[in-house]
């Protein structure tokens, strides 16, 4: 969140009135705190109160509408772990979380460094083709993968066909051990431009002659990579982790619910499509809330033992 | 001053901005009754509503219908409902992804409407109760709660059984088969020539299937057992019996099915029996309307049956599907909304409902039917064909039980072989055990 200071007028007379001063100060803050008081109101309402009735219900049983709800304590949280779906759910995001995190990450840094220290011929157009997916809605992602994993005149399958590889063909979206991994390239592809663009900004900051002074010095570029290039970006690395984190809770759902809806059978369910059913599906509100309450505590957790493993000297140049 | 101008200012901004949510407050007072009905707007469209509506108000001047249609109602009217304003009308039934219909009756937030089924329709001189067929009143699906009080009436109705192509049929000479035994060597035959014997859009399309199968397995006894979650009912032989058609079923399945069961593809699913390479799928009369732009392979024509008997002369089901109106406890006009749910029966609003193709259980409305509806609605004439309504009771919610989810989405793991009939089984009798001690 971004903190407000508020610095004292550069009045140059000033010391001499000190009690003419410290009144005006005192009508500052009131004035700055006038202007801080609807964007406040609107957080509290919107951000604070939704979130603590959050931790509230999921310590009742509710239907979502009836006026009769029903203080049951932990038993929503004692029934979660009983519950097989919910767990294969949690495998499932965490799975997702690993993996797209790593890939996207990874494959993010790579094209960034590529692109900003190779002199790639046309890479803002690559750039640009990569940013893409980014802008498009995750319907449109949806009904995009929906052509290409297809599994009769699929673009996959297609181009396997065409490549005489069909023992490779798969029903990308109907085969229960495959369906996550393809909904999982669907993610990265949809994130990977935002991540690159990110990564090439802080790299194209970078000073041109610790690249010199080091090739002189014979560093490959490889070398170069991870000697200069990631330990000066790292600050930057750090704060789109924890971004990731939270996207990747927050995408996998809504790929997960136009793509595939949890199916087959549950198969590629992850944590808040779980939690959608069961809160408006199945009519059991205070459930679905336990379960939100796991996925904060979760993601929270996630963030905070990513930012503490990262953790490193900042460095200057 | 200046400054105490801005500050005035800003507290003008403040008090702008949260009157600027409070506002909203209806305060129409002109003497008017304002009936606010909402509906799904399903495959019949919106212009029927429009019409029935005007007709009521013509005949109602002191009415005044506001109409909220949407294909999504649900997430158009909860909000509101949340905050305590009701509609006082909802044309929306059960079995909807997001369930309003389903919370509401487990809430027991409906009005009884009981009264209305003895009152005579505005302007006619008959009772509903009178107009309406034999045996559509009386089940879960309008008194959901078992016994004789009615809170959901029932709008419009359709079969739901196996849609297939009648063309390819004549074309090859099979006849449509009549018990299991021949479906089975059907599906045999159809193999070598490549077609599928079954396929189904998505798995949720099979509840007319196991409605009707259970039925058909067991009679209505054991049907009505399944449906209120009697102990260990999932272990009686008739249930065996009912997983083993089903499996042996499923494994006819056209290999494409599993891989387009999702809400982006159902319709490819939809497709393989326009393109003659699958015979059967559960599906209901509104197919004609959804696939009316799909390309169809040469003489198709829609033809619907019954699922075939378990054994010869047996007899058979046909799930039906009925749409319900119901009326919220909360709503504000409860009187006149229930005047016009009596109105929604009148031979007028009758006419314009079935211009739609939307068929209300009305005495002597199927004679009038013509083209395919003529021949979906034709299944009722069979006298060895019964028609079956309802579904799974209501229950107080269980959390992360959902057992239409057990019964139906299980189809994929076991075509895919995920999952054996034996787990299927015990899943089935695991859910249906912690219902009926939710719901005792």
């Amino acid at each position: 969140m971004a903190t407000t200071t508020s610095t004292p007028p550069s009045d140059i007379s000033a010391p001499a009135r000190p009690a003419r001063r410290s009144a005006r100060r005192r009508g500052d803050g009131r004035f700055v705190l006038a202007c801080l008081l609807p964007a406040l109101v609107l957080f509290v309402l919107f951000m604070v109160v939704p979130t603590v009735n959050v931790f509230r219900m999921s310590f009742y049983t509710w239907s979502g509408f009836s006026p009769d709800m029903r203080f049951v304590g932990f038993d929503n949280f004692t029934r979660l772990f009983e519950d097989a779906q919910f767990v294969r759910a949690f495998q499932n995001t965490v799975a997702l979380l690993v993996v797209v995190t790593v890939v996207t990450m990874g494959m993010g840094l790579f094209l960034a460094a590529i692109m900003t220290r190779q002199r790639l011929r046309g890479r803002n157009f690559y750039r640009f083709v990569l940013y893409v997916p980014n802008v498009l809605s995750v319907v449109v992602i949806a009904a995009i993968f929906s052509a290409i994993y297809d599994q009769q005149n699929g673009l996959l399958n297609g181009t396997l066909r065409l490549l005489s590889l069909d023992g490779l063909q798969q029903v990308w979206l109907g085969n229960q051990e495959i369906v996550l991994w393809s909904v999982a390239i669907a993610m990265v592809w949809q994130s990977l431009g935002y991540y690159m663009v990110l990564y090439m900004s802080s790299m194209a900051s970078i000073p041109e002659e610790l690249y010199e002074a080091s090739g002189l010095d014979g560093a490959s570029p490889t070398r170069q990579f991870f000697s200069i290039t990631l330990p000066l970006i790292w600050q930057n690395l750090r704060t789109t982790l924890t971004f990731f984190v939270m996207s990747a809770v927050n995408l996998s759902f809504v790929l997960v619910r136009a793509m595939t809806g949890g199916g087959p059978d549950g198969s590629s369910e992850v944590l808040l499509s779980y939690m959608y059913k069961q809160a408006y599906t199945n009519s059991s509100y205070g459930y679905g809330m336990a379960i939100g309450v796991v996925i904060f505590a979760f993601s929270f957790l996630v963030s905070l033992l990513v930012s503490r493993a990262t953790r490193r000297e900042p460095l200057q140049f | 001053m200046r400054r105490s101008l801005v500050l005035a200012g800003a507290a003008v901004t403040v008090l702008g901005l949260l009157t600027g949510c409070s506002a909203g407050e209806d305060g129409a007072d002109s003497g008017k009754t304002t009936l606010n009905v909402a509906a799904l707007e399903g495959g019949y469209g919106r212009d029927m509503y429009t019409q029935v509506i005007q007709a009521y108000e013509t005949a109602h001047p002191d009415v005044d219908v506001q109409l909220q249609i949407s294909k999504s109602i649900e997430d158009e009217i909860t909000p509101n409902m949340k905050a305590g304003r009701y509609p006082d009308v909802v044309v929306l039934g059960q079995g909807r992804k997001a369930a309003l219909t389903e919370t509401l009756v487990k809430d027991k937030a409906l009005e009884d409407l009981t009264p209305v089924l003895q009152a005579n329709v505005p302007g006619e001189s008959q009772t509903v109760s009178a107009k309406l067929i034999d045996g559509i009143i009386g089940n879960l699906n309008t008194n959901p709660y078992g016994d004789d009080k009615t809170y959901l009436m029932p709008m419009y109705y359709a079969p739901t059984g196996l849609v297939y192509n009648k063309g390819l049929f004549e074309e090859k000479g099979w006849e449509v088969p009549a018990t299991w035994d021949e479906m089975w060597a059907l599906g045999e035959e159809a193999k070598k020539e490549g077609i599928a014997l079954f396929t189904y859009p998505t798995a949720g399309y099979l509840d007319s299937f196991f409605f009707a199968l259970l039925a058909d397995v067991g009679g209505e006894q054991f049907y009505t057992d399944v449906m209120t979650y009697k102990q260990g009912v999932w272990q009686t032989p008739q249930a065996k019996q009912v997983l083993d058609i089903a499996t042996k079923l499923l494994s006819y399945a056209a290999p494409t099915t599993v891989g387009y069961a999702n809400e982006q593809d159902f319709t490819k699913n939809q497709q393989s029996i326009l393109d003659n390479k699958a015979l059967f799928m559960p599906n209901g009369t509104w197919i004609v309307g959804e696939m009316a732009d799909a390309p169809r392979e040469d003489g198709f024509a829609w033809g619907l049956t019954p699922l075939p008997a378990v054994s010869e002369g047996g007899k058979r089901y046909i799930t039906t599907s009925v749409e319900s109106v119901w009326v919220p406890s909360a709503a504000k006009n409860k009187d006149a909304a229930k005047d016009f749910v009596a109105y929604l029966y009148s031979d007028a609003a009758a006419k314009i409902f079935a211009q739609s193709n939307a068929i209300q259980p009305i005495k002597g409305i199927v004679d009038s039917l013509s083209g395919e509806n003529a021949e979906f609605y034709k299944v009722y004439e069979d006298p060895s064909v019964t028609a079956l309504v309802g579904g799974f009771a209501s229950t107080a919610p269980v959390p992360g039980v959902d057992i239409k989810a057990t019964l139906f989405d299980t189809a994929n793991s076991i075509i895919s072989g995920d999952k054996t009939q034996a787990q299927w089984q015990t899943a089935l009798d695991d859910a249906s055990e912690k219902l009926r001690q939710a719901g005792g």
